[in-house]
């Protein structure tokens, strides 16, 4: 066996040492490894998963992340991790890593039927330009699009938005976050008008009761609920209510399970708004003061296809959004039917529990926070639902204040930083601005530094939307960034799939695994991962979190921002802009996309010579300048002094992340409220700033029921969501061996009855039918989650088990979001329904 | 209250049918009445039996919905319930001894549960969980009593074969079941059901 | 010198594998082929239960749990774990004991007892199943990387 030199020193030494002492050593004695040789170099970066921002250690040795630990110093976490997050080191180094561009080929050309084959960066942008600069020319920009994330970093998601917006001029511009928390983005423009919640995390450790509104957050936020549990185990007076369609971890751990029937949780808030009115628990002086009453218009349709007969049927389909002025009595009114008994019968939740819910809203000693994710907003009613639970703290006061707080959790790493904050939506631009209002996209143009009317007005195409048209042959250039949305679509069989391989498009997935996603694309870019680049998080606090580079990525993978510069650059002004535009304003003509967006003296504004030494960052060196800082100052420019004001650059890179508004460089806990909010004017009290009058909407809805409820045919409720061990659709987690192998594969939950109804068994294999497709899957009666008889659940991590073949596309009509909690499904033997003729 | 008793004491005598059933027989013969008894008691003792029986399965028990959303509910997701070979135990297998005079005594005690039913003194799910500590103990102090019996009806230690359990099973039984320092239910307490609060019960924190 | 040259081998084979490896079916990680197939479910899998101590990636890495948990109470009521791996249950169950730093609360200040922050050991120590892995990970432990020489050949 070949010695290296440090263990040809080392032997040499021992040896030495052993001669100086005059014995005699084994031949095979070796030191334990010191010194240098145990150093490992520890850099701080946040958790790669969900929307809680723990923060994250990583040692690095060699190139090479060996060691995670969670960090200490991280307000967030406090030294603690989740499974996934403790497996962080490994999610980098699955086998089948991308590590060059892949592109469907025949005879040497590309060919929308040909087989994958390895090809150059070059040839890659070649072929994506040509194809783009195609579609441009037949059909104009609104043929373009982009299917962004919200794990995106933030200057990924900045730079995107640029080239989108201001490059190709469309708005065909949304982030995965559109499935994941687009109900709550909404409702808080409509109730605040600023996005994001006004508490943050320490409201953990200073309120009375937790009500978690259709989360499992012993699953899904595994961090946040130590924080519950640590207050609720420390203080006996604490209570935790759990609201869900079943029963699972979360509610092991709670005082109060309320397992209400899938939709009803609207009654169920409207109860307890009645209840408030009625036993004269409404802080009139607040509302008063600081509240307007708004009417939903009702009636208003599921965001599925025009001609759908659901569709045709409602009478506010197309304006779901609008509200109208109104009153408290006519409020109080509206919510009088939501009587107990009424209540209690709709929704299978025993009285005693539903007052005793009501009454922690109602005890003014109680301070409450109410968390929600998933369940409220992947909801066919799912702004509704957001703003029900807004009333109940506006009515009783309770908000804006340690433990008071109605708090919406986030499922993605910086679906607040990068899709919410920089605006990846197709309706936003930075800092809460909207893309239809002229103020604002001018606002934008000064910034970016780009002629007058460049921006489009029109709102984009969102998540649903933009498979719809890539089906309907609408949109013809297609990029899908950091997202495997062909596994979680919903509806995809029908909606999804065919618009990838519609012969008139073109389909490009940038993505660091081979995904569901990225087999059905025409082109495959490597994409470089997490601490393979520069980056920077927002989570569900507001905060701020920055990494460095430490690792470099495999092969030729290269990260999203890298991608979406290089790609600019085979663009000129003359190619995409307007002759109009470039008439009036000569000096921007037969400029590259990237001079324009990237090269215009903001962004490219700091050179290298100020990157830390200590780290690389192959994107700074690529493009000749300090390209996360400079896209990141550009982008400051959005917030800074309108409450949306982050700190300077390197300040991040020293702290483990600051909470927005940043101003004179000391982060914001509780917004809106005087004394702890810099914003809100002396004496005010409290001022919900975001709006003119500085007042929030209080917006009063009905029960609706969903898009689709279980018959005699299809029998059973349909529930998917995640798991603990595996994030979203997995392709990250089922490549390390100890998350595979501690949740090895998706199963249908079910209750033993209904398992015994159809003479199934645990383990039995079946199949899952909807109206719109199937897959099979396994039944297990046992485990985490207890389903009440008529529910089933199945998570969506796994890429042999597709459940969104089975989900409906139905959105909430306002946010667009899509409802994955809600469709009528039934459940047969896998070999018996082999016989029969499949829908 | 005296008075009372006398009135009723009174109305009993006074009863025409137990006058005729305390007077000797005329007109019967003693062969009659002895195998009259005799059948008399045969058919008894197997409506006894039978009663006795209907009453000690599984669907009798969970036909108070106390025993049936409760209890039952929380068996169906254990391997009591549900198993490789499908060997399953039913509600009686574990709480209704074998042996007959046993058995007798608990359906004596079992009148407490019926009369618990009528008076409705569980019958929310609330109820049972502020109950359950308390129930738990009866059932816990019965089979530790007994050595775990019911267990041991179908889990005899003889017949274990530490070669088909894993080691820290295996290890566990060595050194506790066989030396009979501890009895089934010292360890296995929450299989079937649910655990209520465990606060001060030996051996949980 | 020779660690280095490993290295770039390493960098390299990804490269060199990508073709193969995409022309593999691998339903359970890129979806059927074509997505509109049907495929059976996988089996679903047996839990390891040999009490066989796992070696961790790295120190901080929580241990994965050798046996399994299935019915285990971690509720208000009871944590089913700490009635083997708590400090004054170890003598007996013969379990490891929860690490020190269990002990600790969200501000570093030591308790007598379980943290509360801890109560939920499954957010982090998890079961395993005896599933092979779907593909191979090329997660290098730190002391091959110290002392590669000493290390059995890699693999899993």
């Amino acid at each position: 066996m070949d010695l290296t030199r440090r263990t040809l020193l080392k032997t040499q030494a021992a040896t030495a040492a052993a001669a100086a002492a005059n014995v005699v050593l084994p031949a095979s004695a070796q030191n334990i490894p010191t010194g240098e040789d145990i150093q490992l170099q520890w850099s701080k970066a946040p958790c790669r998963f969900c929307g809680t921002g723990c923060g994250v250690m990583v040692g690095v040795k060699d190139g090479r992340v060996v060691a995670t630990h969670g960090d200490m110093k991280a307000e967030v976490n406090r030294g603690l991790n989740c499974v996934k997050g403790y497996f962080l080191s490994k999610i980098m180094y699955g086998s089948d890593r991308l590590t060059q561009p892949l592109m469907r080929m025949k005879n040497g050309q590309y060919a929308k039927d040909g087989e994958f084959q390895p090809v150059s960066w070059d040839q890659a942008f070649d072929e994506m330009a040509r194809q783009w600069k195609r579609v441009l020319k037949e059909k104009g920009p609104e043929a373009v699009g982009m299917f962004g994330s919200g794990q995106w970093t933030i200057w990924e998601g900045y730079a995107a938005s640029k080239l989108m917006r201001a490059g190709f001029r469309t708005n065909n511009l949304d982030p995965n976050a559109r499935h994941c928390m687009a109900s709550a983005a909404v409702t808080f423009i409509r109730t605040f008008g600023m996005d994001e919640p006004m508490g943050c995390y320490d409201d953990f450790e200073n309120a009375d009761a937790f009500v978690l509104w259709g989360s499992n957050m012993a699953e899904m936020h595994p961090i946040l609920w130590t924080r519950v549990t640590d207050r609720r185990l420390s203080h006996p007076h604490v209570r935790i209510a759990t609201l869900s369609t079943y029963e699972h971890r979360t509610t092991d751990l709670s005082d109060m399970a309320l397992v209400f029937k899938p939709g009803t949780d609207l009654a169920i808030l409207n109860y307890i708004a009645n209840y408030l009115i009625q036993n004269n628990a409404v802080n009139r002086e607040f509302m008063d003061k600081h509240v307007n009453i708004r009417m939903a218009n009702t009636d208003i349709g599921y965001g599925l296809r025009p001609d759908h007969v659901l569709e045709q049927r409602a009478q506010h389909a197309n304006d779901a959004q609008v509200s109208q002025p109104s009153n408290f009595e006519a409020y109080a009114k509206l919510m009088s039917e939501y009587t107990l008994e009424r209540v209690s019968e709709l929704s299978g939740v025993s009285k005693e529990k539903l007052e005793a819910l009501a009454k922690l809203y109602a005890d003014p000693k109680t301070k409450v926070m109410s968390l929600w994710t998933m369940g409220f907003n992947q909801h066919v009613r799912g702004v509704w639902a957001n703003h029900m639970v807004y009333n109940l703290h506006l009515m009783t006061g309770k908000i804006s204040e340690p433990g008071n707080s109605p708090f919406s959790l986030t499922g993605q790493p910086s679906a607040c930083g990068t899709a919410r904050e920089v605006g990846t939506f197709a309706h936003r631009l930075p800092a809460d601005m909207q893309v239809n209002n002229p103020e604002h996209r001018k606002h934008a143009e000064e910034i970016w530094k780009l002629p007058h009317g460049l921006l489009p007005e029109k709102v984009g195409y969102h998540a649903v939307q933009q498979d719809r048209m890539l089906k309907d042959g609408k949109l013809n250039a297609y990029w899908i960034m950091c997202n495997n949305n062909l596994q979680t679509a919903p509806n995809t069989n029908n909606e999804t799939y065919p618009g990838y391989r519609n012969p008139s498009n073109f389909v490009v997935v940038s993505d660091a695994y081979p995904t569901v996603t990225a087999m059905a694309a025409d082109l495959i870019l490597p994409a470089a991962m997490w601490v393979e680049k520069e980056g920077a998080y927002g989570n569900a606090e507001r905060r701020t979190h920055f990494w460095h580079q430490l690792v470099n990525a495999p092969g030729d993978a290269r990260s999203d921002l890298w991608q979406l510069m290089e790609f600019s650059k085979r663009f000129t002004t003359d190619e995409v802009w307007p002759k109009e535009i470039l008439d009036a304003n000569p000096e921007y003509k037969g400029m590259s996309l990237f001079d324009v967006l990237y090269a215009n003296g903001e962004v490219n504004k700091f050179p290298v010579s100020e990157l830390d030494p200590a780290y690389e960052n192959r994107e700074s060196k690529a493009f000749g300048f300090y390209v996360q800082k400079g896209l990141f100052e550009e982008y400051a420019a959005f917030g800074r002094g309108h409450g949306h004001d982050l700190a300077p650059f390197e300040a991040y890179h020293q702290v483990r992340g600051l909470r927005w508004p940043v101003v004179d460089g000391k982060e914001t806990l509780w917004r809106y409220r005087e004394g702890l909010d810099p914003y809100v004017e002396k004496g005010a009290g409290i001022q919900f700033y975001g709006n003119p009058d500085k007042k929030a909407n209080l917006v009063a809805a009905p029960y609706e029921p969903p898009a689709e409820v279980p018959d005699s045919e299809y029998d059973l409720w349909l529930v998917t969501g995640r798991v603990l061990e595996h994030w979203h659709s997995g392709s990250m987690t089922l490549r390390v061996p100890e998350l595979y192998k501690a949740f090895s594969g998706a199963v249908l939950f079910m209750h033993p009855d209904d398992a015994a109804k159809r003479n199934l068994r645990r383990g039995q294999e079946v199949r899952i039918v909807s109206r719109r497709g199937e897959i099979r899957s396994r039944v297990e009666t046992r485990g985490r989650n207890k389903m009440p008889p008529g529910v089933v659940f199945v998570p969506f991590f796994d890429a042999s088990q597709l459940i969104n073949k089975v989900t409906l596309d139905a959105t909430d009509p306002i946010s667009k979001q899509t409802d994955f909690k809600k469709c009528a499904v039934k459940v047969v033997l896998a070999a018996t329904a082999d016989a029969g003729e499949r829908p | 209250m005296a008075a009372g008793i006398a009135r009723a004491w009174d109305w009993f005598w006074a009863n025409p049918w137990i006058k005729t059933a305390t007077r000797p027989p005329v007109y019967l013969s003693l062969a009659f009445l002895t195998l009259g008894g005799f059948v008399a008691g045969v058919a008894f003792w197997g409506a006894f039996n039978t009663a006795l029986e209907a009453t000690n399965t599984e669907k009798f028990c969970t036909s108070c919905h106390e025993m049936e959303s409760n209890v039952f509910e929380e068996l169906k997701g254990t391997i009591h319930f549900t198993n490789r070979s499908g060997v399953r135990a039913t509600c009686p297998d574990c709480h209704v001894p074998h042996q007959w005079t046993n058995k007798i005594a608990r359906k004596m005690q079992a009148s407490k549960e019926v009369w618990g039913h009528i008076f409705g003194s569980i019958d929310t799910r609330e109820k049972f969980l502020a109950l359950r500590r308390h129930l738990a103990d009866r059932e816990w102090a019965r089979m530790k009593a007994n050595d775990s019996l019911e267990c041991r009806n179908c889990h005899s230690s003889e017949s274990m074969d530490l070669t088909k359990q894993n080691p820290r099973a295996a290890s566990a039984h060595e050194r506790f079941l066989f030396t009979g320092e501890k009895t089934c239910i010292d360890c296995h307490k929450g299989i079937a059901h649910r655990l209520p609060d465990m606060s001060g019960v030996p051996g949980w924190q | 010198m020779r660690r280095l040259a490993f290295a770039c081998l390493l960098s390299l084979v990804p490269c060199l594998t990508a073709g193969v490896i995409l022309a593999q079916e691998a339903p359970r990680l890129r979806g059927p082929d074509p997505f509109t197939k049907e495929i059976p479910a996988p089996p679903m899998q047996r839990q390891v239960t040999n009490d066989v101590r796992v070696r961790r990636n790295y120190p901080d890495q929580p241990p994965v749990i050798p046996h399994a948990i299935e019915g285990y109470a971690v509720d208000l009521n009871a944590n089913k774990c700490m009635s083997c791996h708590a400090r004054k249950f170890t003598e007996q169950s013969q379990a490891p004991m929860i690490s020190v730093t269990h002990y600790q609360d969200r501000d570093g200040n030591t308790l007598g007892g379980l943290a509360p922050r801890r109560y939920v050991c499954v957010s982090c120590h998890v079961p395993q199943t005896t599933a092979s892995p779907l593909v191979e990970n090329r997660f290098t432990d730190m002391d091959a990387l110290t002392e590669p020489e000493r290390q059995p050949a890699r693999g899993r």
